[in-house]
C-alpha cells in the first residue's frame, strides 16, 4: 500500500509575495492557490485566524486587509501582495487587551471561542465605520459572522460596551492603549466598493 | 498532558476576596477567555507537530452502490503521495468500528459497498493538505449503483435493504407501556391523534473535527490528539478498530474545543484512520482536519430525523388521561453509538404534565444517509415538540385556550419530587407559578398599548397579512445522566427483570487535585470541554472550598489512559457532577493537609490543626503553614497527601427511589431544570415567512453556580432551537443525494434571525445534588423548537393550521395556509 514516492515533489508553481502582517513584513514564496487563511496560519503562525467553513459563510477567518474586513478563506495570499493585514494577534498591546477584546470578555460574548477572532475583527471594522452603532447597525455589521454558541445577545452587548469605551477614551485623551487611536482614525475608504465577496451577501464562493 | 494557560485577568476576583464572599454564585468572568481573545488558544486545528503529514479522504458520490473497483495507482504514482489506504489494507491487521447495535460491521473505509454519499472509501496521505486533495482527485472508484433507500416509508415498505445480512431496515424497535394505557384511551371523553415531523438537524459546531495521531514504534502504542467528545467514555470506539488494548491508545483532548454539542462523540473514524496511517508510515505524525463539506455531508454527525404519531386521551374538562407516542427515527446507514437517544425522552416523557398512563414506541430505521450522532438534547427535543403539538391540537379540539389546557395538566408543586410513570423523578419546581409569571410578563409588556401584542396593532397587522401569535408553555430539561442505561438496546431485555441493584454500573465522576510548590492548585478533569466554561466553574468551586483565589488554580484534562471510564461532559451533567466532585476532592485535600501539618510541622494531633483560608494552622492560631510549603513537605513522602483523587457518585445512585429505573435500564436524570417560554411570532401568510419578534423565557436550573455562564448557555440553546424550528435541515433528494452540503444550504441562525431574548431566572434548588444546582447545558435547544412551533400554531389559528413539521420554512407555511384556504 505504500507508494514508491520520490522525495521530490512535482514542481508546483510559486510566486513571491510581500505582506505586512500586524506591522511586520513577511516575504515568502507561495503557491498561487494558497488561501490567505492558510498563509496566515501556517506560514505566518497567526493561528488566531480560525477556519470554520472555507466557503465564505461563517466569518471565523475574518481579518483586516488595508483596513477592510475580508474573509481570508476566500482570498488567495497572492492577492494581498503589498497589503497590510491585521489579525486578532495584532490587537492587544503590551499584554493589554484591546477595548473590543476586553468588552467581549466582560460581556461573556464568547463560549467555545472559535468564532471570536472573526467577530472581534468584524467589530473593529464596524466601529471604524460607525463609532456609535445602534442595535440594527450592529446586526447588519456582524451579519456575515456566525456564532453557534452565544445566540448573539452578549455579542451585541460587547459591541455596545466597546463602542462606549472607545468613545470615552477618545473624549478624555484622544486615544487608549491597544490601538484605539488608530482605530478611530482609520482610513474611511468607500466600503461599498468591495470585490472580495464580503459584501453582506454571505459570499460568492 | 494538555495544559491550559489561565489568564490572571479575573474581574470580580478582587471584590469577592476583599468582601469575603464566595466565588460560587458570582458571575466570575471566564478564565478561558484571555487566550482565546488574543488568538493564543490551541484548538486541534492548531496542533502541528514537527514533520506532520496530512490525510485526505476520497468519499462516495453515490448513496448506495457496489464498489466494483477502487484504483489508487494514479494517486500512488504521484510524487507527493506518501500512502494510500483502502478497506483491503485495513482488514488484515485491524478491526471494524463498533456500532451502537450488535451485528453491524462498519469499516472505517467502505468495504465492497457504499451506503451514503460522503462515505470514505480511500485515505491518502501527503506532505500537506493541498497535495493530499490533489491525490484524492486521482483516485478512481468504479461503482455499480443500487437503489437507494431514502426515507422511512421506503425503508419499511420497500424491498431494498441497506444491510442485506440484517434482513431488515428496522434493526431496533420497542413499545413500552406504563400504567393503564388502554383504559385511559377507552374511558377518556376525547382522543386526538397528531402526526408531525422533525427535520434532520445537527449541532454543526463552528470547528470541524480534527485529529493528530502518532504511532510510537518503540512502545507499540498510539498517541492521538483529537477534539473528540467524551474521550474517556468512547475511547473504545478508537482502540477497538485499531485492535489494541486501551492502555496502548492514548486519547488526549486540547483544552479548547470549538463547540461540539454532542456531535463530536462520533468522530472515531477519523481518529482510527489517522492512527493507522501513522502506523503504516512508521510513526510519522498524521493530521486530519475535516472540511465543512465533509462535515455536513458525510461526517457521521446528523441527528434525530423523526416522524411522530401522538395520541392524547383527555376529558372534557381538559384533564389528560393518557399519552401514546410512536415515532420512526431515520438513523441513516449505520445504527451508530448514540442509538440510545431514542430512549432518553422517557426521562421527561410527559414534559411538565401529570399523566399516569403512557405508551412509548419507536422504530429505529436505516436508510442511505449519513449516520447519526448526539446533539444537545439527545432526542428529547423532538419529543417535546411532538407532545406540545398534540396538546395544541387537543385544546383546539375542545375549543379552550391552550394556556388554560396546559395549566390544568401541570404537575403541582406539592407533588414534588414527582415520579414519572417511566420511573425517572423530577426533583423540584413550581411549574404553575412559572407559567403564571411568563404570562404576566408578556401581558404587562406586550399586550398593551405600544406592545407587540397590542390588540390594535395585531388587528392592523392582520390586514396586511401578518399574523401575530404567542404561546405559553412549560418545559422540562432532564439533567445529569448516569449509570449504564445507555446500553439497554444491546442488552437482553428479558434478562433485565433479573437484574439486581448492585449490577448497575454507576460511572462516578473522577476528579483530581494536586498542590504545586509554587502554591498553585492543579485540578484535572477526567473529561473534555467545548466552550461551557468548565475551567471557570472548577476555579470558582475550588477557590471557595480551599480558600484560595481562582487565579491560583489551573485546570487540565486527563488523557484517556490515565482516567477511568466515565460518562463525561454530556447530558447537562457537569454543573452537578463537577460541583460534587470538587467538593469531595477538596474536603479530602483539606483533611490531608491537616494530617501533613500535624505530622511534619507541628508534631501534634490532627484534631489540633485547622484548615483555614488557604492554609493550615494550629487551632489556637499560633502557627500557620501555607499550601506551597505543604507541597514541598509532601514531595519526599511515599504516600503523597497533597495529591488526591476523588470519585463523586452520581446523585441518583444514592437515592433509593431511583433503583427501579437504574436496574431496569430506564433513563435516569435526577435533575429537572425547567423553563416557561413565550415566543412572540409574526407569520406573513403571503410569503410564509416567520419572524420571532421577541422570545420571553423564565428559566430555573436550581442554584446557579455562575449566572453569567447559565445565561450564556440559555441564549445559545435558544438560538439553536430557533434554527431547528425555522431554518436548519439536512434534506436529501429522492435519489439520496444530500441537499445541504455547505453553510449556504444548511442555514444557521445569524444576527439577522435571532430575536431579542427577554430572560428571567428563578432558583429552585435541587434536593438531590450537592450544591442545589441542576443540569442546564441543553435547555434552550430542548424547549425553543416546541415553543416556537406552538406560537406559529397560535398565530395561524384562524386558518386552523398547525405547525406539524419543523423547520417551518416559508414554503411549508405557505403550503399549509394555501391548503387551508382551499378547504374553506
Ligand atoms: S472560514 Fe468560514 S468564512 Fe472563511
Ligand atoms: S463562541 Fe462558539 S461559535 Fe461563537
Amino acid at each position: 500500500m505504500s507508494s514508491e514516492s520520490s522525495s521530490q515533489s512535482l514542481a508546483r508553481p510559486t510566486e513571491e509575495v510581500t505582506v505586512s502582517v500586524n506591522g511586520e513584513d513577511v516575504t515568502t514564496t507561495v503557491e498561487p492557490r494558497l488561501k490567505l487563511s492558510d498563509f496566515l496560519r501556517d506560514e505566518c503562525g497567526k493561528r488566531g485566524v480560525r477556519v470554520g467553513c472555507e466557503h465564505g459563510v461563517c466569518g471565523a477567518c475574518t481579518v483586516l486587509v488595508d483596513g477592510r474586513s475580508v474573509k481570508s478563506c476566500l482570498t488567495y495570499a497572492v492577492q494581498v501582495d503589498g497589503s497590510d493585514v491585521v489579525t486578532v494577534e495584532g490587537l492587544a498591546s503590551d499584554g493589554d487587551l484591546h477595548p473590543i477584546q476586553d468588552a467581549f470578555h466582560r460581556e461573556h460574548a464568547l463560549q467555545c471561542g472559535f468564532c471570536t477572532s472573526g467577530f472581534v475583527m468584524a467589530t473593529k471594522e464596524l466601529l471604524e465605520r460607525d463609532p456609535d452603532p445602534d442595535r440594527e447597525a450592529i446586526e447588519d455589521g456582524l451579519a456575515d459572522n456566525i456564532c453557534r454558541c452565544t445566540g448573539y445577545q452578549n455579542i451585541y452587548d460587547a459591541v455596545e460596551t466597546a463602542a462606549a469605551e472607545l468613545a470615552d477614551a477618545e473624549r478624555t485623551d484622544g486615544g487608549v492603549s491597544g490601538g484605539a487611536d488608530e482605530l478611530l482614525h482609520a482610513p474611511s475608504d468607500d466600503l461599498e466598493d468591495r470585490t472580495d465577496g464580503t459584501d453582506g451577501s454571505g459570499g460568492d464562493a | 498532558m494538555s495544559e491550559a494557560g489561565v489568564s490572571k485577568d479575573v474581574g470580580v476576583e478582587d471584590d469577592a476576596e476583599s468582601e469575603g464572599q464566595s466565588f460560587v454564585g458570582s458571575g466570575l468572568e471566564r478564565v478561558e477567555d484571555h487566550r482565546i481573545l488574543t488568538g493564543e488558544a490551541e484548538y486541534i486545528h492548531d496542533i502541528a507537530p514537527e514533520g506532520a503529514v496530512h490525510m485526505a479522504l476520497a468519499r462516495s458520490v453515490h448513496p448506495h452502490a457496489e464498489l466494483v473497483d477502487v484504483d489508487t495507482s494514479a494517486a500512488e504514482d504521484h510524487p507527493d503521495c506518501l500512502l494510500t489506504l483502502t478497506a483491503d489494507d485495513l482488514k488484515d491487521d485491524y478491526e471494524p468500528m463498533p456500532c451502537g447495535l450488535e451485528g453491524f460491521e462498519e469499516w472505517s473505509l467502505a468495504d465492497d459497498r457504499v451506503r451514503f454519499v460522503g462515505e470514505p472509501v480511500v485515505a491518502v496521505v501527503a506532505s500537506d493538505r493541498y497535495a493530499a486533495e490533489d491525490l484524492v482527485d486521482l483516485v478512481e472508484i468504479e461503482y455499480e449503483q443500487l437503489d437507494p433507500v431514502t426515507d422511512v416509508q421506503e425503508a419499511t415498505e420497500g424491498d431494498t435493504l441497506v444491510h442485506e445480512h440484517a434482513g431488515t431496515n428496522v434493526p431496533d424497535s420497542e413499545t413500552l407501556e406504563f400504567g393503564a394505557v388502554d383504559d385511559a384511551f377507552e374511558n377518556a371523553d376525547n382522543v386526538v391523534e397528531t402526526d408531525c415531523e422533525w427535520g434532520r438537524i445537527s449541532g454543526v459546531p463552528l470547528e470541524t473535527a480534527g485529529v493528530v495521531a502518532q504511532y510510537d514504534t518503540d512502545h507499540d502504542s498510539f498517541h492521538i490528539d483529537s477534539n473528540i467528545q467524551l474521550h474517556t467514555l468512547v475511547d473504545d470506539t478508537v482502540y477497538e478498530p485499531l485492535d489494541y488494548p486501551p492502555e496502548k491508545v492514548n486519547l488526549e483532548v486540547p483544552p479548547d474545543v470549538g463547540g461540539s454539542f454532542g456531535t463530536k462523540i462520533a468522530i472515531h473514524r477519523y481518529c482510527t484512520l489517522s492512527a493507522i496511517a501513522s502506523q503504516q508510515l512508521d510513526g510519522t505524525p498524521v493530521k486530519f482536519v475535516e472540511d465543512r463539506v465533509e462535515n455536513l455531508q458525510g461526517g457521521d454527525m446528523h441527528c434525530s430525523d423523526r416522524e411522530y404519531t401522538v395520541r392524547l386521551a383527555f376529558d372534557d374538562d381538559g384533564t389528560i388521561q393518557g399519552l401514546d407516542t410512536y415515532f420512526a427515527d431515520d438513523f441513516g446507514a449505520f445504527p451508530h453509538y448514540p442509538v440510545n437517544q431514542v430512549l432518553k425522552p422517557l426521562s421527561a416523557v410527559t414534559n411538565a404534565y401529570d399523566i399516569d398512563a403512557v405508551r412509548y414506541g419507536y422504530d429505529l430505521v436505516l436508510t442511505n444517509k449519513t449516520a447519526q450522532t448526539a446533539y444537545r438534547g439527545f432526542g428529547v427535543d423532538p419529543h417535546l415538540y411532538a407532545l406540545e403539538t398534540a396538546v395544541d391540537e387537543a385544546a383546539r379540539e375542545l375549543g379552550i385556550d391552550p394556556t388554560d389546557f396546559r395549566r390544568v395538566n401541570l404537575i403541582q408543586p406539592d407533588q414534588m419530587p414527582y415520579r414519572l410513570p417511566t420511573h425517572n423523578i423530577y426533583d423540584s419546581g413550581d411549574y404553575p407559578a412559572a407559567l403564571d409569571r411568563i404570562e404576566e410578563l408578556v401581558d404587562e409588556a406586550e399586550v398593551c398599548e405600544g406592545g407587540l401584542l397590542d390588540p390594535d396593532v395585531v388587528e392592523a397587522k392582520r390586514e396586511e397579512g401578518k399574523y401575530r401569535g404567542v404561546s405559553y408553555s412549560v418545559h422540562i430539561e432532564p439533567g445529569v445522566s448516569g449509570s449504564d442505561w445507555t446500553d439497554r438496546q444491546r442488552t437482553e431485555t428479558d434478562a433485565l427483570e433479573e437484574r439486581e441493584r448492585e449490577d448497575v454500573d454507576e460511572l462516578p465522576e473522577h476528579f483530581r487535585i494536586q498542590l504545586e510548590g509554587d502554591g498553585t492548585v492543579r485540578a484535572f478533569l477526567a473529561t473534555d470541554t467545548s466552550g461551557q466554561g468548565h475551567q471557570t466553574l472548577v476555579s470558582q468551586l475550588l477557590a471557595d472550598s480551599l480558600g484560595v483565589l481562582p487565579s491560583d488554580i489551573e485546570v487540565d484534562y486527563l488523557p484517556s489512559v490515565e482516567a477511568p471510564t466515565e460518562y463525561g461532559s454530556a447530558a447537562s451533567r457537569m454543573a452537578v457532577m463537577l460541583s460534587g466532585a470538587t467538593e469531595g476532592a477538596a474536603e479530602k485535600l483539606r483533611e490531608n493537609c491537616r494530617q501533613l501539618a500535624a505530622e511534619e510541622v507541628f508534631g501534634c494531633g490532627v484534631e489540633d490543626v485547622a484548615y483555614r483560608d488557604g492554609a493550615v494552622e494550629r487551632v489556637d492560631g499560633s502557627e500557620r503553614v501555607p499550601l506551597a510549603e505543604l507541597a514541598d513537605l509532601d514531595a519526599g513522602r511515599n504516600q503523597r497527601l497533597t495529591r488526591v483523587s476523588y470519585d463523586y457518585d452520581h446523585p441518583a445512585t444514592k437515592i433509593d427511589d431511583f433503583d427501579e429505573a437504574l436496574t431496569s435500564k430506564y433513563p435516569v436524570y435526577p435533575t429537572a431544570a425547567f423553563a416557561a417560554n413565550a415566543p412572540i411570532v409574526e407569520v406573513d401568510v403571503t410569503t410564509g415567512e416567520v419572524e420571532i419578534l421577541k422570545f420571553y423565557t423564565l428559566r430555573d436550573c436550581g442554584t446557579m453556580l455562575n449566572p453569567t455562564i447559565v445565561e450564556g448557555q440559555a441564549h445559545g440553546g435558544i438560538a439553536q432551537g430557533v434554527g431547528a424550528a425555522l431554518m436548519e435541515e439536512f434534506q436529501y433528494d429522492g435519489e439520496g443525494q444530500p441537499k445541504a452540503i455547505t453553510l449556504f444550504d444548511y442555514l444557521l441562525p445569524s444576527t439577522k434571525n435571532m430575536p431579542d431574548i427577554e430572560m428571567e431566572h428563578t432558583e429552585t434548588p435541587s434536593p438531590f445534588t450537592e450544591t442545589g444546582a441542576k443540569g442546564t447545558g441543553e435547555g434552550g435547544m430542548l424547549d425553543a423548537p416546541a415553543s416556537v412551533a406552538s406560537a406559529i400554531t397560535a398565530a395561524l389559528e384562524d386558518f386552523d393550521v398547525v405547525a406539524d413539521q419543523i423547520p417551518m420554512t416559508p414554503h411549508r407555511v405557505r403550503r399549509r395556509v394555501r391548503d387551508a384556504q382551499a378547504d374553506d
